[in-house]
């Protein structure tokens, strides 16, 4: 099987400009330029769709407004009163996943979501961030979290560690989720792809079956980005209320 | 989503919005018809991974305690067990509707308006 048909040659980082600082690999990848991308588009979805402000909204004005009550409704529901401050945060966080795996699912694009360190520092940020508001919120007392209430002491000593694990977890499936979900469907349809190109005529199967998946993953590219932002609106919830 | 024709012209209306929605790759928002069902499927797309990346988190965590300590095999075989309580406690909360919620409580009431429903 050639190089380029390979199922995971899709996800390799090639550097575009190659910048070095001081022993540091700083270079501009295809990675770094779909990032930029995914944050171009967003910001001139939002800025040119909201620009006319008709109270009768156009088309992209009506995407811009769509999205942005469908977040604001997400975190009001999931995170409760006193989240307000934080629906910025939330917001670009889903906006940046829904673009960027939609936009991995144009052919010949990258697919940012499928690399875990990309995902994996978006979800420490997540984590950092809702562990900080906590603490500042509650001091000391937001250790309570982690010691369930009406329990007898013994009982403690077993369920403090569940919960503590429980909750140091809460990065790697968060990070886990999408990398996995983006990096399996793309390996799906380029294993089908690659089938499709050593078959022949027979090739009419593996194609159909990848226009099927390639429905499911469009799917699943919105539904991990609004997994990920209600998970981020559940853990600040934890945060903010401390039942 | 392709159930049978909508009897009045708003229903029609509300089902072409939504295939429009689902176009452009945005969940319904809360509220339309099909929103149980986005939630169900957020739930289980959600519950597929969690309890597999407990376990294994738990386990590479024993498995670097045990490199540290020395105490090669003890520590991770016990978080070997300490991940599986935890991804089954995270499973059962996500699959009863405490959210992901960390200790043992009720669902808070007063928070926003469909808490319960959400989640």
């Amino acid at each position: 099987m050639a190089l380029e048909l390979h199922p995971l040659a899709q996800f390799k980082i090639e550097p575009l400009i190659p910048i070095h600082i001081g022993g540091l690999d700083l270079s501009y990848t295809n990675s770094a330029l779909f990032m930029t991308i995914a944050v171009v588009l967003i910001t001139s979805l939002l800025v040119f769709g909201t620009r006319r402000n008709a109270l009768v909204p156009g088309r992209w004005q009506s995407i811009a407004e769509m999205s942005y009550e469908f977040v604001a409704d997400m975190v009001e529901t999931n995170a409760g009163h006193g989240a307000e401050p934080y629906f910025p945060f939330v917001f670009t966080l889903f906006m940046f996943v829904l673009f960027s795996n939609l936009l991995g699912l144009i052919p010949y694009s990258y697919t940012v979501t499928s690399q875990i360190i990309v995902t994996f520092a978006l979800a420490a940020a997540v984590f950092i961030g809702v562990t900080i508001i906590g603490i500042a919120k509650h001091g000391a007392h937001f250790l309570r979290l982690f010691v369930p209430e009406g329990v007898p002491i013994i009982l403690l000593l077993l369920l403090v560690p569940i919960e503590l694990l429980s909750y140091f977890i809460r990065p790697f499936t968060l990070s886990i989720r999408l990398f996995a979900n983006m990096l399996a469907g793309h390996t799906m349809l380029a294993i089908f792809g690659g089938f499709a190109a050593s078959v022949g005529l027979l090739a009419i199967l593996p194609v159909a079956l990848d226009v099927a998946i390639f429905a499911l993953e469009v799917l699943v590219a919105a539904l991990q980005a609004y997994v990920f932002a209600i998970l981020t609106c559940l853990y600040l919830r934890d945060a903010l209320h401390l039942h | 989503m392709s159930e049978e024709r909508p009897p009045d012209e708003l229903a029609q209306l509300g089902r072409r919005l939504d295939q429009a929605r689902s176009r452009r790759g945005e969940a319904p928002v809360a509220g339309d018809d099909n929103a149980g069902q986005q939630q169900a499927l957020g739930i289980g797309f959600r519950i597929g991974i969690e309890f597999v990346v407990a376990i294994g988190v738990a386990t590479a965590l024993g498995w670097a305690i045990d490199r540290v300590l020395g105490t090669r095999p003890f520590a991770m075989i016990v978080l070997f067990f300490l991940g599986v309580a935890a991804g089954m406690l995270s499973v059962y909360r996500a699959i009863t509707g405490r959210g992901a919620a960390v200790g043992l409580r009720p669902p808070p009431r007063d928070l926003g308006r469909d808490a319960e429903r959400k989640d």
